[in-house]
């Protein structure tokens, strides 16, 4: 009897953690993530870019019009976006980091409402505003993979739809836990050192043997790989994008999550597109107040944190109390 | 010879910073760079490093000519540099400063950083064993895990002479390494230059603190308003008339009597 109870609440449990609203909302923490790192890694070389809506917007376009047209795999779709927007990012980052600062910025932005005016107008290709519908969706097609090698969701005691967004969530999951590796590792090496001491002085990192505007265009085209990545991805989680999906208030949405979260560490990052993403979700129950909440939280961090929520001397107290005073 | 300056001008706008400076260095020697302010001294450094590009003449090192090559590429042939307003990587722990120092002596690129591959990582070893040996050197290996930025003025200059050595340079060029320190500090910096001169590096320093240059110096060349006005041995410069009128003006007799 306890038993059967017992399996019984824990199958009513498992549902309720497998909510399909619930994974959506991680499934966008997570592509917001990668957003964040795309981001993160011009800026770790000191390169403000604001260019990550149009990256996102070229991978999603891409990638939806390759499944589409040619009914190539969607696997094969996301690395060709992902590639092309690297692509443009090569192109455009050679000209553009001879700027820095605030005419970077302001550059890349031009760049990403040149993008979107471009998918605007290219009408017989990108169907302008109304945007592309139908695009195949990531979790169906895994789902039909799936059934193709004999599995059934109703086999782990699963609905079809919570298989869809679970399997969703975990291929994010599991590309993000691979970007933030890929990106630790390369900042504890001669390449991170390289791309932090020409944020910190590019002059006297260029006197040290190092070529500057080679390691600017790694970082800034790895950004924007990311942002094709995560566009991308998008486009066959969402299953339609128009434009607006890639205007300027995306840019400037990616940047808070990295400027909010702290901009000196990844986790900053991580932790900005996390929080910010939730936030509005979570404050759903004040309504129309919540965007109100949002905006003064902002304000409100940046007249007292600047640097953002989380910094290296948070992290230091941190490590400091695991290594209970240790030498490092 | 290891340097050769032939005939440099530079002028900025309508102002000539340098004007026909040629002098050439002899392999393993330290060579002064002396001259009131604004003599054109850094300004020197600069065309020698190629952070601005010379109006006319040229460079000459090692028997090629370097003028206006980019300044990574002049770090590769073997020359490094300190500066005048100490330019370390202020946020980055010191033994990292040199590490970064060491970047034209290793290759590791974007994939083998990643993958951690076994050349990788004996490089990155090798990188730390270097960095460690010329903390040492400097005496700052006890500071190897301080930030930067928190290290005393006096440590800051030798930790940018460590990161410069890091590169493996043939040529040293110390732009000012004794400005703000005391007699003690300013000791300990003659016997580390005297050790850098020992492992076979040619050292060209700039530098206002004259007993320090008169003992350091093989040679000299002075510059008064972008111009050269003397050079010679550390004897003949204190004795000669152009020089301490430069230095000294009117007070000339004074000094002579």
């Amino acid at each position: 009897m306890v038993r059967r109870y017992l399996k019984k609440e824990g199958d009513r449990l498992l549902g309720e953690i497998l909510n399909t609203y619930y994974l959506q909302i991680g499934s966008f923490i997570l592509i917001n993530i990668m957003l964040a790192i795309s981001v993160y890694v011009p800026l770790s070389s000191g390169q403000l870019s604001l260019g990550s809506a149009g990256f996102m917007g070229v991978g999603a376009y891409t990638s939806a019009l390759l499944t589409l047209h040619f009914d190539l795999p969607i696997v094969v779709g996301i690395i060709a976006g992902a590639l092309v927007a690297s692509i443009l990012g090569v192109i455009v980052g050679i000209p553009a980091l001879r700027l820095s600062g605030v005419y970077l910025a302001i550059a890349t932005l031009g760049l990403g409402e040149v993008i979107r005016v471009i998918f605007v107008n290219w009408d017989s290709l990108t169907k302008g505003s109304v945007g592309l519908t139908g695009i195949p969706q990531l979790g169906r097609e895994i789902l039909e993979f799936a059934r193709g090698l004999g599995f059934e969701p109703s086999m782990i005691g699963i609905k079809n739809n919570q298989f869809v967004f679970l399997s969703i969530f975990l291929v994010l999951l599991i590309l993000v836990i691979a970007i933030l590796w890929f990106v630790v590792r390369q900042q504890n090496s001669r390449v991170g050192r390289a791309l932090s001491s020409i944020n910190m002085d590019d002059r006297a990192a260029e006197s040290m043997g190092i070529n500057i505007t080679y390691y600017k265009v790694v970082s800034f085209t790895q950004g924007a790989f990311f942002a094709g990545l995560a566009g991308a991805l998008f486009a066959h989680v969402i299953g339609f994008i128009s434009p607006a999906d890639f205007a300027y208030h995306r840019a400037v949405e990616v940047l808070i999550f990295t400027v909010f979260g702290g901009s000196e560490v990844i986790v900053g990052s991580v932790f900005g597109a996390f929080f910010l993403t939730l936030m509005p979700e979570v404050l759903r129950f004040v309504s129309e107040f919540r965007y109100i909440i949002y905006g003064i939280i902002l304000v409100l961090l940046m007249a007292i944190r600047p640097q953002g929520i989380i910094d290296t001397n948070l992290l230091k107290i941190f490590k400091f109390k695991r290594s209970k005073g240790g030498v490092r | 010879m290891v340097l050769e300056v032939k005939n440099i001008t530079k002028n900025f706008g309508g102002i000539s910073a340098l004007k026909n400076v040629s002098f050439s260095i002899n392999k393993g020697e330290i060579f002064g760079l002396i001259g009131p302010n604004g003599a054109g001294k850094t300004t020197m450094f600069n065309m020698i490093t190629n952070i601005f590009e010379p109006t006319s003449g040229e460079i000459i090192f090692k028997g090629e000519n370097i003028t206006g090559i980019k300044p990574y590429k002049i770090t590769e042939k073997g020359i490094c540099r300190t500066y005048q307003n100490i330019r370390l990587f202020s946020q980055m722990s010191t033994l990292h400063n040199v590490m970064v120092g060491g970047h034209s002596q290793s290759h590791a690129g974007v994939f083998s950083s990643v993958f951690r591959t076994r050349a990788q990582r004996k490089e990155e070893q090798l990188l730390i064993e270097k960095a460690e040996e010329l903390l040492d050197l400097v005496g700052l290996l006890e500071h190897k895990d301080t930030i930067a930025e928190n290290l005393a003025y006096g440590q800051q200059r030798r930790l940018e002479i460590a990161r410069a050595l890091a590169s493996n340079p043939s040529l040293l060029l110390l732009d000012e390494p004794a400005a703000g320190m005391n007699e003690k500090e300013t000791d300990s910096l003659y016997d580390l230059i005297k050790t850098v001169q020992s492992r076979g590096i040619t050292v060209l320093i700039i530098e206002h603190d004259m007993p320090l240059v008169m003992k350091l110096c093989d040679r000299i060349t002075v510059l008064n308003f972008g111009e050269k006005l003397a050079e010679g041995t550390p004897e003949e410069i204190q004795n000669n008339e152009a020089v301490i009128e430069a230095y000294l003006g009117k007070e000339e007799e004074e000094v002579n009597a």
